[in-house]
């Protein structure tokens, strides 16, 4: 017997309300065809609806639709991570109905083991409308099979459907796990800046793998700066300014660190991002990659970014516009916020003699741009731009088609900025 | 050395080791009878490097490489946007919600200014405190964002200004001189206007004339450009349509005109033409071998509500058949264009509604249907009939609904009719575009015991976005029973992203410059000679005998009749 006692269609304790997703189903399985004998029997009724007065009447909708766009898969190394990611799926059942795998390798030793729970959830968008279900398949695998987890995943995609994989933690780059699970994607979703150390080295590592997959690559860290990259492109939006654009000099970057200590251990890979978009829009090409900043500028790099010494004094690094050299500069400054947090981009640059500065800093709902021309006060304008959550970022990941070609040159000059890419 | 530091207009295409560095100007064996400019090229090969080497040399002045992957690849260049009819319903209820919320998620430029031109006393404040109330009770995202709305407001200024005053317009030169001027203080003043007609159609002409004597209509070769919106109706029968034209055409040039039709901006409509030719599978049936006939509806529930005085001028015909209607079934039908651009798809919208037969005076009697609402019941309440509702002449001759059967001749649909229906009052307010397919050629399935209606495409505009695909499926069991299935897409549960108003859209398109959801002057012209004809035609005949419909109805009887005759109903929506 394949499910557990009480398997089956779940009976809601309160009639569903719009865009409240509501749990229909819930079973258990020990095996990949025991799943699949579940998925089937889960939409093999035509109707999830629930008696709930036991009269023979359905008290409750019919399912409308089973309509999925795509297969989504998560690996979770820890349980509270499969758990939040979960929670932020469901949530957008109605909008995005997937078949979701979140899985989570147990315990490498010992024979193969396999345990799934199948739930299906179903929203209505509103009070009038059929609802929309999609199924997600919590899967935990010991032994050998969670070193296969391509072979564990394969079967459970539905045909045709892209694939997109959602790997919270700090995917192992490199690995043949990691390689054959992206060899089955069309999508990664990441979020370098929760990676350990800098993250520049996952970050070389995955620009790496970009380059040796097809995948279209979505990393949380590059999507939650578009409010900082919608006001920055507004600065050159001003006729008068534009033409300062393509004679940038100078690229700063300031970023939070908790203590004295932080600068060494901090995130950096949003304020690399930064620098990293506007050098890859304006066709910059790395002269020096990142290195620690000296009184003279920035040091020799020693191909180990997250070793780098003196990091205190921040990290520089020489683009190149043209024939002219650009220089980047990544400093930590002591902050409240997350280490690694973006505080402020800075630009200089030199036209036909005259100057132009731009500041640029951003707080929970807005983005301020400050513009100097020449020494004096040009602009000065507040864009209404909320901090995103990960919802909103997922959201964005799934409705996102294809290679973003800005998404592909910001990640392969942030590697170049950080030594370059790495396997 | 990189290859861009080399001067390619110098390059020569052969062999590589050869010098890199050609002459100025290439040696040539047989001397030209009479010298050119020096620097001019003279053979296939120095015009294409010429070439090379000025596109090399200038690249476009205006791209800014920040913007790519943005939500918009640009945003509009700093202007003033001078509404007329400030204090009308239009601009409180759409076009100052939209301005705002453009405002609000960052659409705008900065040096942006709403310049409010209206007869009434007010001051600054006072319109912006009116237009506050309007945006908290109309805008698409509430409750208002203070800051936002602050500093949104703040660009707001009132002018008043008596449209048959000379000396108003002259004012009014001043005072856009005097922003064009503020706005340059931070090096964005370019002297952009674009002028937003929401007032009442007859001032239209008068407007346009005035601007033109002041010259407001003038662009500048350093950038200023003035763009003109105008609002539906242009014109209310062929005749005034073409002398509004005409007197619109002495002052602007039609690429600087955007009329208006809402219909057009909203996200079904424009996922029309995305679904159509963005979509390999249905173009090859979109056509009189699959489709036997298409229905547009576009159904009210509301009555005229406190418009009777401008209903009784317009009727069902003018305010829905002669724009919205016909620009959606010209969307349906239209080839594909060859580009995106704007000329090119008014280009196919134009020919769609050319190729509509034109209807003779017994076709107009046996293929249109108009009707007027009497007393009835809409969503369980009681409503008047269209000659008790207030400002309406209680012996009103007026159509408040209108039902067409139309055919497009030309090669893709001859002999497919396009049923049109719109009305007030009507159950529930729908709008939406069915395309019904012929019947399969064999049954093949004759003993089932249901039969399965045609495959029905049907593109939902209003309210509940979507497009849905009915077919027949096998009824589960042992026999071969097959019934009509429906698959439905449903925009707001597959895209995170709230649609925008349409007015947003629009508003948004005129000032970036593109046409392409405007209507121009020779489709206007092309759907009031569709149209006047039939209203003359209902001119000539005896007092209808209204009201023929009862409120809370599809409409009159005559309406059902149109598609009974040839063994088809209206669609149950």
């Amino acid at each position: 017997m394949a499910t557990d006692l009480g398997a089956g269609p779940v009976a809601p304790a309160a009639p569903a309300r719009p865009n409240e997703p509501v749990l229909r189903w819930r079973s258990r399985a020990h095996s990949i065809e025991e799943v699949e004998q579940e998925l089937g029997r889960i939409w093999a009724q035509t109707n999830l609806g629930i008696d709930l007065n036991n009269d023979g009447v359905n008290d409750e909708r019919h399912v409308g639709a089973r309509t999925s766009v795509m297969n989504l898969v998560v690996i979770a190394r820890r349980p509270e991570v499969g758990e939040r990611c979960a929670a932020i799926i469901q949530k957008l059942t109605g909008r995005h109905p997937s078949r979701t795998t979140i899985v989570q390798p147990a315990d490498p030793d010992g024979p193969s083991w396999l345990d799934a729970h199948i739930v299906a959830h179903c929203i209505m968008p509103r009070a009038d409308s059929p609802e929309t279900c999609a199924e997600t398949i919590h899967l935990t695998c010991g032994g050998e099979s969670g070193r296969h987890l391509d072979a564990v995943i394969a079967p459970l995609l539905i045909h045709d459907l892209p694939v997109t994989i959602w790997w919270p933690d700090e995917p192992p780059f490199g690995t043949p796990q990691a390689n054959d699970l992206l060899a089955t994607a069309d999508r990664l979703v990441v979020d370098g800046s929760t990676w350990h150390g800098t993250g520049l080295t996952q970050l070389r590592r995955m620009a790496a793998a970009a380059q040796r997959y097809p995948i279209a690559v979505f990393d949380f860290a590059m999507v939650r700066q578009s409010r900082w990259r919608e006001a920055i492109a507004a600065i050159f939006d001003i006729p008068d300014f534009l033409p300062y654009l393509r004679h940038i000099r100078r690229i700063a970057v300031t970023y939070g660190v908790r203590d004295e200590f932080g600068a060494e251990s901090a995130n950096i890979v949003k304020p690399l991002y930064h620098a990293a978009w506007i050098g890859s829009r304006l066709g910059m090409h790395v002269v020096k990659p990142l290195g620690a900043v000296t009184a003279g500028g920035p040091r020799r790099p020693t191909g180990k970014p997250s070793a780098l010494a003196n990091a205190g004094a921040g990290l520089g690094a020489t683009l190149r516009l043209d024939r002219t050299d650009v220089s980047v500069v990544v400093r930590p400054v002591m902050s409240e916020m997350p280490p690694g947090t973006t505080l402020r981009v800075e630009l200089l640059a030199d036209w036909r003699g005259s100057e132009l500065r731009a500041d640029v800093t951003a707080e929970q709902e807005a983005v301020h741009v400050r513009v100097w021309q020449d020494g004096v006060h040009a602009l000065e304008r507040g864009f209404n731009a909320p901090r995103r959550t990960e919802l909103d970022l997922l959201a964005e990941a799934i409705e996102a088609g294809g290679r973003d070609p800005v998404a592909v040159g910001t990640l392969a000059l942030a590697a170049e900025l950080a030594g370059g890419t790495a396997e | 050395m990189t290859e861009t530091a080399v001067p390619k207009r110098r390059r020569t295409s052969g062999h590589p080791d050869s010098p890199s560095i050609a002459p100025e100007i290439a040696p040539d064996k047989t001397p030209h009878p009479a010298p050119r400019p020096k620097d001019a090229p003279r053979t296939m090969k120095d015009i294409r490097i010429a070439r090379l080497g000025k596109r090399k040399a200038s690249p476009k002045a205006d791209d800014n490489p920040l913007r790519e992957g943005l939500r918009l690849e640009r945003i509009p260049d700093p202007n003033t946007l001078v509404l007329f009819g400030s204090t009308g319903d239009l601009a409180h209820r759409k076009v100052i919600p939209a301005l705002y919320q453009l405002w609000r998620t960052n659409l705008l430029p900065h040096e942006f200014v709403v310049l409010a031109i209206g007869r009434r006393p007010y001051d600054d404040e006072s319109l912006r405190k009116d237009f506050r109330e309007s945006a908290e009770k109309y805008s698409r995202v509430l409750p208002l964002d203070e800051a936002a709305w602050r500093s949104f407001s703040s660009r707001i200024r009132y002018q008043r200004c008596d449209f048959d005053d000379p000396s108003a317009f002259d004012n009014l030169v001043t005072t856009l001189d005097a922003i064009d001027k503020e706005q340059g203080v931070h090096g964005g003043g370019r002297g952009n206007h674009l002028y937003y007609l929401a007032t009442q159609p007859s001032a239209f002409a008068e407007i346009v004339g005035q601007l033109g004597r002041v010259g407001l209509d003038h662009e500048h070769h350093d950038g200023g450009w003035r763009r003109i919106v105008i609002e539906k109706p242009f014109g209310h029968d062929l005749i005034s349509a073409i002398k509004l034209n005409r007197e619109v055409g002495k002052v602007f040039r039609e690429s600087q005109v955007y009329r208006i039709d809402h219909y057009l901006g909203k996200e079904t409509v424009r996922n029309l033409l995305v679904f159509r030719f963005g979509n390999g599978i249905f173009e090859p049936i979109w056509n009189r071998r699959h489709i036997d006939h298409i229905q547009i509806t576009v159904a009210e529930s509301i009555g005229v509500e406190n418009r009777g005085n401008f209903y009784e001028e317009t009727g069902a015909s003018r305010d829905f058949l002669q724009n919205h209607l016909l620009q959606l079934m010209s969307l349906v039908a239209m080839e594909p264009p060859a580009t995106f651009d704007a000329d090119a798809l008014r280009d196919e919208k134009v020919k769609v509604i050319r190729a509509i037969g034109e209807l003779s005076p017994e076709m107009i009697r046996s293929d249109v249907v108009r009707g007027q609402y009497g007393p009835g019941w809409v969503a369980a309440k009681p409503v008047k009939g269209y000659r008790q509702e207030p400002d309406v002449d209680p012996e009103s001759e007026t159509e408040t609904f209108v039902a067409a059967r139309f055919e497009v001749d030309d090669w893709r649909w001859s002999g497919v009719p396009f049923y049109l229906r719109t009305g007030k009052r009507l159950p529930k307010r729908a709008s939406e575009i069915a395309i019904q397919f012929k019947e399969v050629p064999h049954r093949l399935f004759r003993d089932s015991s249901t039969e399965p209606d045609p495959n029905l495409l049907a593109i939902r505009i209003q309210p509940d976005e979507g497009i849905m695909l009915r077919f027949g499926a096998k009824v589960p069991g042992l026999g071969i029973d097959v019934r009509s299935v429906t698959m439905d897409f449903t925009y707001g549960s597959a895209f995170t992203v709230d649609s925008p108003d349409a007015y947003e859209t629009l508003i948004l398109d005129a000032l970036l410059g593109d046409a392409s959801l405007f209507t121009r002057a020779d489709e206007v012209e092309g759907a009031w000679a569709r149209v006047t004809p039939i209203i003359d035609e209902w001119m000539d005949e005896p007092e209808p005998d209204f009201p023929n419909y009862e409120a809370g109805t599809w409409g009159p009887e005559r309406a059902d009749e149109l598609l009974a005759r040839e063994g088809r109903r209206w669609r149950r929506i």
